[in-house]
């Protein structure tokens, strides 16, 4: 009987760490080409967005995931009065660089908009498992969204007819080394065809603080900062392809003003100065390097933190 | 959608894969690099059997329509592959006996009244009835067995053989007499691997002692390279030579089928996927028959294996000419089963799996392992084998399951007797395959019991006997001791123990290569 627990207790160890039970399954890299395409099945979202989900996601939010954000992380919000002049519902466009931006932006939001904000996530990732689902669903208020272009249960473009907000990560994934990727065409598409504007949003800190393959947040609370923009809207007669640049560059701005100063960032997009967001073409080490160290954040010429208002 | 087979290099995101070891099976860490080859997956069936096997049978390869062949006042003969064919047995009904119910409803439209039915089975045991009527079917059986037209093939007795020449090489030809003079012999077969099917069929299957021992002997396995390849096989050679003079005597409309690579059924489909795809269920699956596995009592992980029956499809059927028939055969058998690998490796890692052509419904001696092993798992391969010259195979059995009095004592002799003194297969084969072969006890035996003939061990041996020449070790991970010894072989109890004896021969760090199999599988080493 011993030996039958004892065999038992060794091969669920073997099975837990072969197919990594917790975590998701990795294919050998020899046999990723002959992997099939991931299943077209994707859980359905449509009752996350009914009240029952919505009065549950509060209490989730609000009694669970705030606290528990705040304690492992700190935040600095800015721009938050560009919310003020605009009606819902708009698309939140960001840069992604690590599963805390969603936290990051939701929390940030105030409660009005953050209850009725939605957040598209990969079909492929979120919406793989029911449990997957029902827990991002519910926690995050996602719905899923074709990472390859194929069509979906719901579409974006409903949801923002329900009036929901949306946040997307024009970008599409989690940038590998902290720096913003190509942006793609989802979110200037869909702002040209419901005519919502588009709020560009700007982050930084979250890659230092909780990296691709990370799991949880590195200790020591790390700070993170998150600027929103003015509201873009196509002008008339413009083309998705024309203004989908003009998102990026809204965002470019941000992030440089988010580590100068409003003015200095005018100044340089002005005279087309903005850096690149994409980062300095270096050694991969270095760009690494550069998106670990956490932003400063410091409020007073004295470099002393104002703690008062800040969240 | 199949996909192809392929090699996979085991790296750090590789999961424990399944060996198989005798009645049951474990997960192994290979080292890193090591070459895994899986078969691929299974092709899409025929849609609807039926109308497949009407249509090979009005649209014969290079012969007449089947019905066209057959008249009132004939006398036909139906011959088929024996329960050695497929592994597992196949899941009712048997793609055999649809096929003869279909030949037989022609020969009832034709006014055929002299019908036998004859399975092939050579050297093989005699089959029980149940076992025959799992193959033909419950209206072939009720029609046929009672009348004692339904039958197994007695490769001893005389008064039935007859002699049908030698071949330019001295080869005896007998067959049966009834197939030999029937105005048709329909042959049915399930070409389950490559070395299966073409002449083989009537040329072996129906033929005697005297017509086997010509290349069912040492000689022409070293030299059959591999025999999963007919074309570079001394003993398909022999085999072709025959089938020519059968051809020459005897009418014969051969029907070949091939299979999909459907094994195992489910819950035991985790055996057949690509571990890093098992499912949470598939993991459950696993766990539960592994736990279940290691307190169940012999008889009864016997029992669990043994009734397994596989739920294979059918890829294919071709009927007509035999050598015609067999090529398109081929091409199937090679789509299913044919995997590209690049080069040679140093070590050999087969699992060896409960169940044999030879131990259908019986058990896994030590000999019938070895032949599984080093005969048909080793040969899995066209133009080089896997292992270089002088590399190592390191297989996965217990050796423990014994011999079954019933179906094997003249094994039991060959393991006692003649393994005691040789493993050598030429110094076996020149000393004591004569006595065995004509002993009158197993004689009697086969014909009168379920036994198989006296010279059956022999073949074993001579079937492993390539991998023997082949190769310097030999290495049995979990093997009993003192059988793995009394083999010629050694036994170590890991994967790392068995390399590290092997270093002597293939160094510390050899390149190794597992075939991941069931289901069936054919290397193709460039």
């Amino acid at each position: 009987m011993t030996g039958f627990l004892k065999g038992t207790v060794d091969d669920v160890r073997t099975v837990s760490r072969g197919w990594r039970w917790g975590r998701r399954s990795m294919v050998p890299r020899s046999a990723e080409e002959y992997v099939l395409p991931a299943r077209s099945t994707v859980f359905p979202s449509d009752w996350s967005r009914k009240r029952p989900a919505i009065a549950a996601r509060e209490v989730a939010q609000k009694g669970g995931l705030e606290p528990l954000f705040r304690s492992q992380v700190r935040t600095q919000v800015e721009g938050l009065d560009v919310l003020a002049k605009i009606d819902g519902p708009v698309i939140f466009a960001a840069n992604h660089a690590s599963h805390l931006d969603t936290p990051l932006i939701l929390l940030s939001l105030p409660d009005e908009w953050r209850r009725r904000t939605a957040v598209a996530a990969a079909a492929d990732y979120f919406f793989d498992t029911w449990w997957r689902a029902v827990g991002s669903s519910l926690l995050f208020n996602t719905f899923p969204i074709d990472r390859r272009g194929g069509a979906m249960a719901t579409t974006p473009g409903e949801v923002l007819a329900d009036g929901w907000s949306l946040v997307i990560f024009p970008e599409g994934t989690r940038s590998q080394d902290g720096w913003v990727g190509k942006f793609r065409m989802g979110a200037a598409f869909l702002a040209h065809e419901y005519g919502v504007p588009v709020v560009p949003v700007a982050h930084r800190g979250t890659f230092a603080a909780m990296p691709r393959g990370a799991g949880w947040p590195h200790p020591g609370r790390r700070q993170l900062t998150i600027r929103f923009g003015e509201p873009l809207r196509p002008a008339e007669g413009e083309s998705v392809r024309e203004f989908a640049p003009r998102i990026k560059d809204a965002v470019a701005q941000l992030l440089d003003e988010d580590s100068s100063t409003w003015w200095e960032s005018r100044r340089r997009a002005a005279s087309g100065a903005t850096p690149d967001p994409s980062g300095p073409q270096v050694a991969q080490w270095r760009r690494v390097w550069a998106q670990t160290d956490s932003p400063q954040v410091t409020d007073e010429p004295s470099g002393r933190r104002l703690a008062a208002w800040r969240r | 959608m199949s996909r192809p087979g392929f090699v996979l290099e085991v790296d750090d995101r590789t999961p424990p894969l399944v060996v198989h070891e005798g009645l049951g099976f474990r997960l192994e860490s290979f080292p890193l690099g090591t070459r895994v080859v899986y078969p691929p997956e299974s092709l899409p069936s025929v849609p609807d059997v039926d109308e497949a096997i009407r249509e090979a049978l009005l649209h014969p390869v290079d012969s007449d329509p089947l019905p066209e062949r057959l008249f009132a006042g004939m006398k036909l003969t139906i011959a088929f592959d024996d329960l050695s064919l497929p592994l597992p047995s196949m899941k009712s009904p048997d793609i055999r006996g649809r096929i003869i119910e279909h030949v037989l409803t022609l020969a009832a439209e034709a006014g055929v009244d002299d019908v036998e039915i004859i399975a092939a089975n050579a050297l093989h045991r005699r089959m029980t009835a149940a076992e025959l009527k799992h193959i033909v079917g419950e209206r072939v059986f009720r029609s046929f067995f009672p009348q004692g037209k339904l039958y197994n093939f007695d490769a001893e007795d005389r008064d039935n053989l007859a002699h049908l020449g030698t071949t330019d090489q001295g080869e005896d030809i007998e067959i049966s007499k009834r197939a030999a003079e029937s105005d048709l012999l329909v042959y049915v077969n399930v070409n389950l691997v490559a070395m299966d099917g073409g002449h083989k069929s009537v040329g072996i299957g129906l033929a005697s002692y005297r017509s086997l021992r010509h290349h069912h002997n040492p000689q022409t396995m070293v030299h059959s390279r591999s025999f999963m390849d007919h074309k570079k096989s001394a003993m398909h050679h022999s085999a072709w030579r025959m089938g020519r003079i059968i051809k020459d005597t005897v009418k014969v409309f051969q029907i070949e089928t091939t299979l999909d690579n459907n094994v195992f059924s489910k819950p035991y489909d985790f055996l057949m996927k690509r571990e890093w795809e098992w499912s949470v269920r598939d993991q459950a699956s696993m766990l539960a028959m592994k736990r279940g596995l290691s307190v169940a009592p012999q008889k009864l992980r016997h029992k669990l294996f043994h009734d397994l029956r596989a739920p294979y499809g059918l890829t294919g059927i071709s009927a007509g000419e035999v050598e015609g028939v067999h090529e398109q055969t081929l091409e199937r058998v090679h789509r299913q089963q044919l995997v590209e690998v690049q080069g040679q490796s140093d070590v050999l890692v087969l699992g060896v799996p409960y169940l044999g052509p030879y131990n259908v419904n019986s058990s896994m001696n030590p000999i019938l392992a070895t032949c599984m092993g080093l005969g048909y798992y080793f040969n899995s391969y066209r133009h080089q084998p896997v292992v270089r010259k002088g590399g190592a195979v390191i297989l996965y059995h217990p050796l423990n399951e014994g011999f079954n009095q019933l179906h094997h004592p003249s094994y039991v002799d060959f393991y006692e007797e003649v393994l005691a003194e040789t493993t050598d297969p030429a110094v076996i084969s020149a000393k004591y395959e004569k006595q065995f072969a004509e002993d009158e006890w197993y004689r009697h035996l086969y014909r009168t019991s379920h036994a198989y003939h006296g010279v059956h061990p022999f073949y074993m041996w001579y079937w492993a006997a390539h991998a023997m020449d082949h190769v310097d070790e030999v290495i049995w991970v979990g093997a009993d001791r003192k059988v793995a010894s009394r083999l010629g072989f050694r036994a170590a109890t890991t994967l790392q123990d068995a390399l590290e004896m092997a270093s002597g021969t293939v160094g510390t760090s050899p390149s190794i290569t597992y075939l991941h199999n069931p289901p069936h599988l054919l290397a193709d080493v460039r």
